[in-house]
């Protein structure tokens, strides 16, 4: 993926020197979207992500947390 | 000095000072033997877009849109930064801190701090020097944009070797930072 990313961009740094700017803009886009798309997949993983299920809390009730502020 | 000619000097050195943090990225890669890891390259990204945007404004001529561009990498950049720097404060069981420090900051840490640098550039350009408009007269345009036709050569020629570099390091798979997968 990461590699897919790197070519989109080289292809629309080159197109935005050597090219109508369209091609670049679409090219640029595809790279953006692929981005957003891994930095998700990096975060939200859980084998590979960089995801903090340490930090993560679940309350076994949580009626219980309502009923405390009432 | 006209202002558009102010603009194409401001954007001129902000590509530079993007293309000297990307040079010092990979130096650090190459002679340091820090590889990056995941979120580190698509920090890189982020840089690779805001030259795009400063590319595009030097080869096709002045736009709002080619700022628009710019800083959505900018943004784009702020947002994987401060993700990873909240992962470095309080890292995974048994990983430390990517990467040395530099004058004390992590490089995820620098990364915020150059993002909003950048954003707060763009923002004081169009606050002080407005929309830009093309009325410079052809030789100063001619002087800078044969420069800058260089340093985004530059750009390309570093983006290229930092592909070159992702297929050695990740393959086509995910990427570690534990060594070059095809080396």
């Amino acid at each position: 993926m990461m590699v897919i990313i790197f070519a989109t961009m080289f292809l629309a740094l080159a197109s935005a020197r050597y090219t109508p700017r369209w091609i670049g803009i679409v090219l640029l886009l595809a790279c953006l979207v692929l981005s957003t798309g891994l930095f998700l997949f990096e975060i939200y993983n859980p084998e590979y992500g960089f995801r903090m299920p340490w930090l993560q809390v679940r309350l076994n009730n949580p009626l219980s947390l309502l009923r405390s502020f009432a | 000095m006209s202002r558009s000619m102010l603009n194409d000097i401001f954007l001129f050195a902000m590509m530079l000072v993007v293309a000297g943090i990307l040079t010092m990225a990979m130096i650090l890669q190459y002679r340091g033997g820090e590889i990056p890891c995941p979120l580190c390259l698509l920090q890189r990204v982020g840089m690779f877009g805001v030259c795009f945007g400063i590319i595009v404004h030097f080869r096709h001529g002045p736009s709002a849109r080619n700022t628009g561009v710019s800083m959505v990498f900018a943004l784009f950049l702020l947002i994987v930064s401060a993700r990873q720097t909240l992962l470095d404060i309080y890292p995974r069981p048994g990983h430390d801190y990517i990467g040395s420090a530099i004058l004390g900051l992590h490089m995820p840490v620098w990364s915020i701090l150059i993002a909003v640098a950048i954003l707060l550039a763009f923002s004081v350009k169009l606050a002080v020097l407005g929309e830009p408009r093309d009325d410079r007269d052809a030789r100063s345009r001619l002087a800078l944009n044969k420069l800058a036709s260089l340093l985004g050569l530059y750009v390309i020629v570093l983006c290229a070797i930092n592909f070159v570099s992702v297929i050695a390091q990740c393959g086509f798979g995910a990427c570690h930072t534990t060594g070059y997968r095809l080396l």
